[in-house]
């Protein structure tokens, strides 16, 4: 069988909820999107008007301004590392977005990565985890061999923060060593000199490809003010190492324009000169065709309450072209399920936690709990896992998992050993691997579905993610376990000590609540960004335009030599 | 904007050239031959580099020491002027490897531009009519004779590399199509390296049309008329106008927007000029036709016509270009308005078959204030200097604009007439006669002879 055999799933919302529950769930959901939508807005704010303003009056373009007018028009941004730095304090101020901007971006029908210092925010500096951001950016074009545009405009470190910032293994010299790499790699890097760049900032523009500096900008590895008779001679920084200087002197800058305006319309010329899509190419015939059912209907079909399940087919759905999916291994391990779809009429590989009860193979006609990894179903998945590499099928991870199955049974049927499998897949793909924490992402279930210690292209939480080893009941429990019986009620008499072990768990469970605030993993870059559900469908669609852009970069094998067939041939019923 | 600009060039252009640079706010610095030091118009750089003896080869035209200069006095840009390197690609080439921005197009476009057929085959792909004749260089006599054959005769061959009327030869019949083939191929070799030839349809006389455009580093380009140059005296102009008595508004505006439209589509940036042959009325085919005839890359002698009829500062969007400003006007802001006619002043003998005579100016003024309309004088000398034998004979370029043509051509005349300049013969006289001919005053005039010239009385 070398075709691939899409078939149907899904079925209209109102089949799966009742209009009711739909809303209420809607209802929910908005609480916790609208903060999203809030504290977005607050980031790329930036410092706020009175910064924007001072931009302004230098005659340069703020960071967004810039942004609006380097992407292809009715084209929207896909941020990632937005809430890095979230809520933390730096003295009395704090580093919105850690000070740059990180996108996937379309210039000239082409995806790139922008990573775009912002310069409403202590002049573009560099704050703690601003360099690990920027890797991070850096790291995914790698992955993708996506081109890299550097919009600079970077007075340096945050110098009251440096030593956070300056000498780890990701302090700021970090990031040209990325450069290198990149460079090495053969991805296309263009940077725009926009600015006042000193010390890294200076450093940072200088591997790339090509150099733009507007009049205004300088490259500078100590600025006028560390100069020595600087004063005296009234030297500037634009005398040390403006345009004059390093676009025809010291050739370490390429061309000069006179704005920011100019600069980015010569980046997006140089975009047009990299290499175009491949997608068409890898559609493999096919056009790109919308889900059967909108992507909006997953804020109804989620629910935010983790204990409550859901229907996985009914959300691969709302991802898939058409609604088509081909399911490998239906039959086995069913509290997972994995298969092929097309995003875009692009192959991604889908890879989902089912939810409520599933068949318990090793007990004819029992049942289960889903939401957990059993043998089968970790068995099924990295033997998928495997064949998408081996085939060339980017895989799209959507997690909603508790963790391992646990107990006599589990370590006698030997999940540390199938999981360990599962890892070791895991971690030696080459093929993009990009994950999303729909919902419950715990304990070695997050490692085992390709959690961010395992290094996806891209890492996604929604609103209602909730990263931890295990859920706070389950952590309170275990740090009591002394004071409790076999079924873990509080195995004591006196009223005084069972108050005070109530009090106890509850605050263990509490605090740990708070540790799985989406937002906290995103300040602390544990996870890449934070999205609403309903844009799931956009963000897979990232990810497969992307994976599928760089020409002869990765394996991509036509459907008909796919491995996978050889595993739906294999688990076909005879006769 | 460039701090410093190196300007490889003399005399009058050298002048314009640092005016637009002190309008910018850049500062001047010249390079001049043995022969030069001390000229006035060295005297309005911020500093001058001399650069070896008078004769144009050992000075003008050596690249790498312009260069040199260029790199010694930190200058971070190159303005060519006309002439000497102006349209040489290598050096462009040069300048652009040393980090030094050459002021005018990318030098692949102006090798490219350089060669006859290649040019010719770029702009009928951008969608200008080319004189009917071979597609690129001919493979061999038969090549040539079948396509003489297609066009018609009189037909020319052409040396692919060649210019300034030399490596021509003109064939009336599919004989001297088949003698001359060879020989112009040999004598193409011999003289410009490259034995390609390529052939055409000889058109005898018609009008010199050339459409001046702007081009910048971002697509955007415009058009600022066009100029007349009919007046030739052996392919040399003596005598342009803006607008061209020759063609009607709607031809104007066709034409222009298609130059300027070609020149993006072949990749052009900065000033340039397309030059067209509106082949004469009585050409057996094709009669009344505009043909593409070749580009300047560079800024035109007679540019300052076009600068009087649309207030453009042609010389200042060159550098502003090439330091990578985009144009902020586009071809509707643009109002034609008045009528422009220069009058190229060569210190040359009319009467004597135009014999280049150098000396010293014992008395060089004009009365900028003689006419109706407005006069702007160009030059680069003062009273009292003393014109080198190395060079090119030009002495200034008198413009007069008026609102009308009539006009313009008073003001000139009454410009002419206010002259005093003793000491050397020039061309004033003859552009007197010119500009009072009947011919010219009619617009009635085309390349195949001088307006007016010679004067009856000197037919006698």
């Amino acid at each position: 069988m070398a075709h691939v055999p899409l078939t149907p799933i899904g079925m209209d919302l109102g089949h799966v909820v009742d209009a009711t529950s739909a809303q209420k769930r809607r209802t929910v959901l908005e609480q916790r999107e609208s903060v999203l939508r809030e504290r977005r807005a607050i980031v790329e704010a930036g410092w706020g008007e009175k910064y924007v303003d001072r931009v302004h009056a230098k005659g340069k373009l703020t960071t967004r301004e810039r942004l609006d007018l380097l992407v292809d028009k009715d084209t929207r941004l896909f941020e990632v590392g937005t809430f890095v730095n979230w809520g933390r304090k730096f003295g009395k101020v704090e580093s919105p977005g850690a000070g740059v901007v990180t996108v996937f971006a379309q210039i000239e029908g082409r995806w790139t990565i922008v990573i775009a210092n912002d310069n409403t925010v202590a002049s573009g500096s560099w704050w703690p985890r601003s360099p690990e951001k920027i890797e991070r950016a850096q790291e995914i074009a790698l992955k993708l061999k996506l081109p890299v545009v550097y919009l600079v405009d970077c007075s340096g470190l945050y110098l009251p923060e440096q030593g956070l910032s300056f000498p780890g293994r990701t302090g700021a010299g970090h990031i040209f060593k990325k450069n290198s790499q990149l460079s090495d790699a053969g991805v296309p890097q263009i940077a725009g000199v926009f600015g006042d760049c000193i010390a890294g900032g200076g450093y940072m523009p200088i591997i790339s490809d090509r150099v733009y500096m507007t009049e205004i900008a300088y490259m500078v590895i100590a600025g006028a003010a560390l100069i020595k008779g600087a004063k005296s001679l009234s030297l500037s920084s634009l005398d040390i190492g403006g345009p004059e200087v390093h676009v025809h002197q010291s050739g370490c800058a390429d061309v000069r324009v006179p704005d920011d305006r100019a600069a980015i319309a010569c980046i997006r010329t140089e975009i047009a000169g990299t290499g175009s899509s491949s997608k068409v190419f890898y559609r493999f015939g096919a056009g790109p065709l919308e889900p059967g059912f909108p992507a909006e209907d997953l804020e109804a079909l989620v629910p935010t309450d983790h204990r409550m399940s859901y229907s996985a087919e009914e959300v691969l759905a709302r991802l898939t072209d058409g609604s088509l999916f081909w399911e490998i291994l239906p039959e086995r391990g069913k509290e997972m399920m994995v298969g092929v779809g097309r995003v875009n009429g692009l192959y991604m590989g889908f890879i989902i936690n089912r939810q409520g009860i599933v068949d318990d193979p090793e007990h004819h006609s029992a049942k289960k709990p889903a939401g957990i990894l059993y043998k089968e179903g970790i068995a099924k998945t990295a033997a998928f896992s495997r064949a998408c590499d081996a085939d060339g099928i980017p895989i799209v991870w959507l997690q909603d998992v508790s963790g391992f199955d646990i107990g006599v049974e589990a370590e006698q049927l030997g999940l540390l050993g199938y999981g360990s499998s599962l890892i070791y897949t895991n971690s030696t793909n080459s093929v993009p691997m990009f994950t999303v924490l729909l919902r419950k992402a715990s304990g070695a279930g997050y490692y085992a579905m390709a959690g961010h210690p395992y290094e996806p292209v891209v890492q996604l939480s929604t609103s209602i993610t909730r990263q931890a080893v295990m859920e706070g009941r389950t952590l309170a429990i275990a740090a009591f376990n002394t004071k409790l019986d076999d079924d873990f009620n509080i195995a004591s008499t006196d009223p005084e000590e069972i108050a005070k072990i109530e009090a106890g768990m509850a605050s263990t469970e509490a605090r740990i609540e708070e540790d799985m605030d989406p937002f906290r993993a995103a300040a602390q870059m544990d996870t890449d960004e934070i999205v609403p559900l309903a844009d799931l469908r956009a963000w897979t669609e990232v990810f497969a335009e992307t994976s599928y852009q760089a020409l002869g970069t990765r394996r991509v094998k036509n459907p008909r030599i796919w491995s996978l067939h050889d595993i739906a041939a294999l688990s076909e019923p005879r006769g | 904007m460039f701090h410093r600009l190196l300007i490889a060039n003399r005399g009058e252009v050298a002048t314009r050239v640092a005016r637009a640079c002190r309008s910018l706010g850049i500062s001047p610095i010249g390079v001049a031959s043995e022969a030069d030091i001390g000229a006035a118009w060295t005297l309005e750089m911020d500093e001058v580099v001399c650069i070896g003896p008078g004769a144009p080869s050992d000075s003008y035209l050596q690249g790498k020491r312009i260069l040199q200069a260029a790199k010694q006095t930190r200058s971070t840009a190159i303005h060519p002027g006309w002439g000497f390197l102006a349209e040489n690609a290598g050096f462009a080439a040069l300048c652009r490897s040393h980090g030094v921005t050459f002021v005018g197009p990318a030098p692949e476009l102006m090798a490219r531009m350089g060669l006859k057929s290649p040019a010719k085959a770029a702009m009928r792909a951008a969608g200008l009519p080319v004189i009917p004749g071979s597609d690129g260089p001919l493979a061999d006599a038969e090549d040539a004779a079948r396509v003489a054959e297609q066009v018609g005769f009189p037909v020319i061959l052409k040396a692919d590399a060649g210019g300034g009327g030399r490596g021509m030869r003109l064939c009336h019949n599919i004989s001297d199509v088949r003698d001359a083939f060879s020989l112009c191929a040999s004598e193409a070799l011999s003289n410009f390296g490259s034995a390609s030839v390529y052939l055409e349809k000889y058109l005898t006389g018609g009008r010199h049309i050339e459409v001046q455009v702007l081009v910048d580093n971002y697509g955007n380009a415009v058009h600022l008329g066009e100029r007349e140059c009919s007046v030739q005296r052996r392919h040399q102009k003596l005598t342009e106008e803006s607008p061209s008595p020759a063609l009607t508004p709607k031809e104007r505006e066709q034409l222009g927007a298609l130059a300027a439209a070609a020149s993006v589509r072949v990749g052009y940036t900065g000033a340039g000029t397309i030059e067209f042959l509106r082949a004469s009325p009585n050409e057996s085919v094709g009669a009344g036709e505009l043909y593409f005839m070749e580009m300047n890359t560079r800024l035109q002698v007679e540019h300052p016509v076009s600068e009087m009829v649309t207030g453009i500062d042609l010389a200042a969007w060159q550098i502003r270009i090439a330091a990578g400003e985009p144009l902020d006007f586009r071809q509707s802001d643009i109002r034609f308005r008045g009528h422009a006619v220069e009058a190229r002043i060569n210190a040359e003998d009319p009467t004597q078959n135009f014999r280049p005579a150098p000396g010293t100016l014992s008395k060089f003024s004009f009365d900028l204030n003689a006419g109706p309309g407005k006069l702007r004088l160009d030059t680069h000398l003062k009273q009292g200097e003393t014109v080198p034998p190395h060079y090119d004979s030009l002495l200034g370029k008198l413009i007069a604009w008026g609102e009308t043509r009539d006009e313009a051509i008073e003001t000139l005349l009454a410009g002419l007439a206010s002259a005093r300049v003793e000491g050397l013969p020039t061309t004033i006289s003859l552009h007197q006669s010119v500009l009072q001919s009947a011919a010219f005053q009619s617009g009635e005039y085309d390349t195949s002879s001088i307006p007016g010239w010679p004067p009856v009385a000197a037919k006698r």
